[in-house]
Order: structure tokens, then C-alpha cells, then sequence
């Protein structure tokens, strides 16, 4: 702490009305970049300004990056804005707002795949999304064998028995004991303060002793689906995985997206997965199409994020990242969607192949984002996932 | 500050003298040991006053962080006023009163009558939603309810000081009751000044290789970059062992005070650790 006696109290330098007006351009310059500044942090900012010494440039700098509450990722904005507002005696000028977005051409199927690359992970491992290798131990029962065969290699006569066992994957998607304790009849510690309220209704007799125990959380899943043309094989089986698996988390919320976004929820009835995903097939507009990946996040994360995912929410990303398009709405989607949820997890068909690198422009805009990028190409890569949507 | 122990640059100092004038908490987020908990201390040394530190982990909650009824002595004083034969609404007023409450650290916080305390309220984000909430309400009105008791105000605003090492997005609604420092690892100099100052024993020469072997680690990805809390550990370690220059021998040995992820050690491998050393020692020479 400095203390006043080095941090002067220095208003008469400044008319406050002028003050006022200069920081609320500096407020909405910010705001035209993205940063979020509301109109409260702006009268902190302006009751900090009253506070330092507004000769000294460093100071009004670190001042208004603590009142208007600058987070690391916004401090390069606020720097270059600061550096303009404070170029002494100049007019400071507001930037200009962010030019329209272009429309975005559709990129459809015939988008080029990624050609995979000899692997070399090291770079793309050590930036935290750690990527599971697929197993390659040799199976016995055919069984094992179907568990791995790759999605798009599956015979028709392949798919019920595949479905069958998707079903009893989900089940074992255990549930979770929070931490934090609920009132039980059961068995459970005693919770004191309850039992005491009850006693002195009875006179002071502990009749009988109020209990508590840990809640169980079910894992709370949000979805989203790539539905595109490059998507087609593995369409089919990973939406009804996330069927199944919602048998157990029932409060999960599904979307589709290929090149707009469609919240599947309100279509899903329990009952044979083969014709709920016919029914679904029909509510995506141009299943099997282009995909916006960007675009449709953005949408999810303006219309969606704050009622359906909190802090125990898990998401679910399932697409193979191929989208020639602009990779900055993506990249603010995901930054979103990662502020607020649990876990983020990305299931790429693709990382199936042990040489794939996530060098599509979009699963690399991604990637920091994410806590694992999974392979999600047969069975067994799926059961790899269970253990990430419990913990 | 520094005569506490503490180097605090420029961002520290501004952020904390408008925390006090504006009476408002200060939420302070960055990476593990760049010293976010140390800055609370240091502040109620410097404001003399005492130190009530509320740890969050996950399920957390009122009974823990706020106040508890202390059951024995309700229970020894319901079976005496049984004795007595009071009747039932006397003996709830007699037993739940103040003498029969057990303060937790918000309480104590905000019923401190020796002026007002530094409140530090550790790792914000590893509490649950519901109690960021719940804080909210506290940090907004300084006033607490309880419902056998009644509304209890503060007699003194506490200095609120928050701390997140940002595993989880902090709630906007927190966010902006708060005022805002990100601390980041320290500069070289910073550094060495730190270390100079906990660690006088170890000498300017090895206290600058430790702060230019330090910097250039954290240039490299790792998963966990050691922070300043690190260094100060390091440094004591090396004087243990008697040393009082970095070589290679010596780095491998305690490698563990500063690298604490199975993985960031294995990465590192004595190539690398041959050009920070290099670094650090390298400067030294020129």
C-alpha cells in the first residue's frame, strides 16, 4: 500500500464534467472491441480517476485497468485504446466499430480434408488439450472386434448389435456424489442443526435424529452435433450414443448444427433410437449439407449459453472441425462456452487416425480451448469418454 | 510494502490503495504461486490489523463459512432449563442466542468491533455457484440474516480481498461488485529483488542465477509454470545444501522444488536444462 501521501489526491487538474465524457468514449471503445465494460464499471472507473494523481499517465493506466476490471485476455485492446486516449492534449478518437461480418460462402462437403501429416505432436500436446492414443492391443471376442471397426466401415447387419451395445455404454455412465449434502431419510451423519430444531419442538427430546448425505449430481451434458456432408458416416452412431447416454443424464440438452443451429431437445421421446433419429433427421434443415461451425457456436453462445450451461455443465463438441470459413466467430464461441462450462470436450472422427493433426484451421482455432480433443471413431473410442463426463 | 517483505510493483500498490479508498473488495486472479494470498497478508500487517481468512473448496457452505450453532452447550442448556421447567419459547430464545453461536470467518468479519479487519477469501473458484451467490449478498450489504436471530450488521466494513487462480470463469455479478488485478509472473528484476528480500542469506550472485535460470523455464511450455512461491523454496533449498552457484548437478538434485508436474519433468530433459543453465550462468560470466 502506498498510502495517500504518495498517490495525491489531484483533482484540480481535471474539469470532472470533461472527465466524465472523455471516459465514456474511452468506455465505448472498448466496448465497440469486445471488451465487456458495463455502465457500473465505468462509474468505478470514474470514482478511481478521482482518486490518483491524473498527471501521471501510469497511474490513470493501472487505475482504470483495476476499476473497469481488464481480464489478461482483453489487456492488449485496452493498452493500444489507453496509449490513444491518453496521447496528451490529443483528440482522442473512437475506433472504429468492427466492420459487418462478410456473409459466409457454405462450405459443403466438398470441403478438402485436412491431408494427414507424419505425427508430430509435441507442439499441439503441450498446450493442455491432451489427445487419447486409440488402443491398439489385438481383440479376441467379435465383440472386441466390433468395437473397433471404424464407424464408416460398419455392415447394415452391423448397426443394430452396434446400437445395442451403445445403449449399455451409456448405463454405465456413472453418477456423481457432490460435495455438497442434502437432507436424507436414509442413512447418512446426523445433521445437528436440524435435529435440534426438531428437538425443541419435542421438548428437548432427540426423538429421532434428522440426517444428511451427499447429493448425487447427474452429469448435466450439452451437445452439439455436426450434421454436415463430411460428417455423414459417423452421424448416425454418435447420435445415438448421446441418445443413450441420455437415458442416464436425462437433463441434456442436444443441438445440431450444420449450417445454422437447431435445438433438437424438444423432439427427443424416448424410444427406439432408430426412429427418434429419423425424426430428428427431418427438423435439421439441410442434413448432410455445408457446415458453419463458427457461425452456429456464436448462435449457441448468444442464445443458449447463460440458461443452459453453468459450472456443472459438460460440452460436448462432436465434429471434425472442417470449415473453410472465418475462424474468429469460432474462436469467440469457444472462448465463451470455456468461461462458463465445466469441461469442453471436442470428439473428432478423424483423430481416429493415429498420423491426424488438428491442423484444420477450425480444430486449430479451437484447440486451446478445449480440456480433450477425442477420437470418436468406433466403439471403443467412446468408451473412452465415459470416465471425462462423470468426474 | 517492501518493508513487509513484499516487492510490489506499480499495478499492486495502485490496485490496492483504490481497494481501501473505495472501500471496495479487490479480486485478484493469476497463476498459482505469483503471490495473490501473500498480498492479503501483507495488507493486514500493514493496516495492523488481524487476518480472517476464509478457505473456499467445493461444497462449502453457510455452516462453515458464515456460523454454526454450537450444539453442546444448547444441548447442556436445554436439559437445565428443562430443570427449571421453562416453557418452550423461553428456552428456544435462551438457546439460540449469541452466547450459543459459532462464529465462522464472514461472521467474525463482519462482528470484528476493534476496527475493521482484512478479510481474505481464498480461491474463490473452487466454490460452488450457490455460494459465489450467497457472497455476493454478504460483500453488497456487509449484513448477515439469521433466522433465529435476526439481522446482524457490520460494525466495521471489512477490506475484502479475493483470490482466483481462475479454474473457472469468476460470475459477472461477482466481477463487478469487485475491483480487478490480474498479478502476472514477476519481471527478472522484480524477481531477484523478491528473492533478495525473503531469501537475504543467499547472495546477489546466486540470487540472480536463480532469477535468470527461473525466467528462461517459464519461457518454455509448460503445464504448470513454477511460480514465485517456487523460487523462494528453491532458494532456501539450495542454501541447505550449501550451494552457492546453479550447476548442473545441483539443478538435476532439486529440480522437484520448482518442476512439480510428472509431466513438465520428463519434458524437460538435460538438454534443456544445459541452455537455461546456460542462461543463467552465462550472464553471469559476461
Amino acid at each position: 500500500m502506498s498510502g495517500p501521501d504518495l498517490v495525491r489526491l489531484d483533482l484540480i487538474q481535471a474539469d470532472q464534467a470533461d472527465l466524465i465524457h472523455h471516459l465514456a468514449r474511452f468506455a465505448r471503445a472498448l466496448r465497440e472491441r469486445g471488451v465487456a465494460v458495463s455502465l457500473s464499471d465505468e462509474a468505478d472507473g470514474l470514482a478511481a480517476l478521482t482518486l490518483v494523481d491524473l498527471l501521471d499517465r501510469d497511474e490513470v493506466r493501472l487505475a482504470l485497468r483495476t476499476a473497469l476490471k481488464i481480464r489478461p485476455c482483453d489487456v492488449a485492446v485496452f493498452e493500444e485504446l489507453f496509449a490513444r486516449l491518453w496521447s496528451a492534449g490529443e483528440e482522442f478518437r473512437a475506433s472504429r466499430p468492427r466492420p459487418p461480418r462478410p456473409p459466409q460462402p457454405m462450405h459443403g462437403p466438398s470441403a478438402p480434408r485436412a491431408l494427414p501429416r507424419p505425427a508430430s505432436w509435441p507442439q499441439a500436446a503441450s498446450t493442455a488439450p491432451d489427445v487419447l492414443p486409440t488402443g491398439d492391443e489385438p481383440g479376441y471376442s467379435p465383440e472386441a472386434v466390433l468395437r473397433r471397426k471404424p464407424f464408416e466401415e460398419l455392415a447394415p447387419a452391423d448397426l443394430q448389435e452396434m446400437e445395442r451395445l451403445l445403449s449399455r455404454l451409456a448405463l454405465r455412465l456413472a453418477t456423481r456424489p457432490s460435495r455438497r449434502r442434502v437432507p436424507t431419510r436414509g442413512r447418512g451423519e446426523a445433521d445437528l442443526r436440524r435435529s435440534f430444531r426438531r428437538a425443541v419442538a419435542d421438548g428437548g427430546e432427540f426423538l429421532s435424529l434428522a440426517r444428511r448425505t451427499r447429493a448425487i449430481e447427474e452429469p448435466r451434458l450439452v451437445v452439439l452435433c455436426d450434421t454436415s456432408g463430411s460428417m455423414e458416416p459417423y452421424t448416425r452412431f454418435l447420435l445415438a450414443f448421446v441418445l443413450a447416454l441420455r437415458r442416464v443424464a436425462r437433463r441434456s440438452e442436444i443441438f445440431a448444427f450444420n449450417t445454422a443451429l437447431v435445438r433438437l431437445t424438444p423432439w427427443l421421446r424416448p424410444g427406439r433410437v432408430d426412429l427418434a433419429l429419423e425424426r430428428l433427421a427431418t427438423r435439421v434443415p439441410d442434413w448432410s449439407g455445408g457446415t458453419r461451425i463458427g457461425e452456429c457456436l456464436a448462435e449457441f453462445v448468444d442464445s443458449w449459453l447463460d440458461e443452459l450451461v453453468n459450472g456443472q455443465t459438460i460440452v460436448l463438441i462432436l465434429s471434425d472441425g472442417l470449415d473453410r470459413g472465418d475462424v474468429e466467430p469460432l474462436r469467440g464461441a469457444m472462448r465463451a462456452i470455456r468461461g462458463r462450462a465445466r469441461r469442453v470436450l471436442w470428439l473428432n472422427p478423424l483423430a481416429g487416425d493415429r498420423r491426424y493433426e488438428p491442423t484444420a484451421r477450425a480444430m486449430a482455432a479451437a484447440l486451446p480451448y478445449l480440456d480433450h480433443l477425442l477420437p470418436a471413431h468406433n466403439l471403443e473410442s467412446l468408451e473412452r469418454l465415459l470416465p471425462l463426463l462423470t468426474a | 510494502m517492501e518493508r513487509q517483505g513484499y516487492i510490489a510493483d506499480r499495478a499492486i500498490t495502485t490496485a490496492l490503495f483504490l481497494a481501501r479508498e473505495m472501500r471496495r473488495p479487490l479480486l485478484i486472479e493469476g497463476d498459482a504461486g505469483v503471490g495473490k494470498t501473500e498480498i492479503a497478508k501483507v495488507l493486514a500487517r500493514l493496516l495492523d490489523t488481524e487476518l480472517i481468512r476464509l478457505q473456499c473448496y467445493e461444497g462449502l457452505d453457510v455452516s462453515t463459512a458464515l456460523y454454526e450453532w454450537n450444539y453442546q452447550r444448547q444441548m447442556l442448556r436445554l436439559r437445565l432449563a428443562e430443570h427449571e421447567g421453562k416453557s418452550a419459547d423461553e428456552i428456544e430464545d435462551l438457546i439460540f442466542s449469541r452466547g450459543y453461536l459459532l462464529e465462522r470467518p464472514l461472521l467474525r468479519a463482519i462482528t470484528r468491533t476493534e476496527g475493521p479487519p482484512v478479510l481474505l477469501i481464498d480461491e474463490i473458484d473452487r466454490a460452488d455457484d450457490g455460494f459465489e451467490a450467497f457472497l455476493l449478498e454478504v460483500l453488497s450489504d456487509f449484513q448477515v440474516t439469521i433466522p433465529e436471530l435476526g439481522t446482524i450488521r457490520a460494525e466495521h466494513v471489512p477490506y475484502v480481498v479475493l483470490t482466483s487462480n481462475r479454474t473457472r470463469e469468476i460470475g459477472d455479478a461477482l466481477r463487478r461488485r469487485c475491483l480487478y488485478l490480474y498479478i502476472e509472473h514477476p519481471s527478472l528484476e522484480k524477481e531477484v529483488s523478491i528473492l533478495r528480500a525473503r531469501v537475504p542469506e543467499a547472495g546477489a550472485a546466486l540470487a540472480g542465477e536463480i532469477g535468470r535460470f527461473m525466467q528462461a523455464l517459464r519461457r518454455r511450455r509448460l503445464s504448470k509454470a513454477p511460480g514465485v512461491a517456487e523460487t523462494i523454496d528453491w532458494a532456501q533449498a539450495l542454501l541447505r545444501l550449501h550451494r552457492d552457484h546453479l550447476d548442473r548437478e545441483t539443478v538435476e538434485e532439486t529440480l522437484g522444488c520448482i518442476l512439480k508436474d510428472h509431466h513438465d519433468l520428463r519434458e524437460i530433459g538435460s538438454d534443456e536444462l544445459e541452455a537455461d543453465l546456460a542462461v543463467a550462468v552465462g550472464a553471469e560470466a559476461r
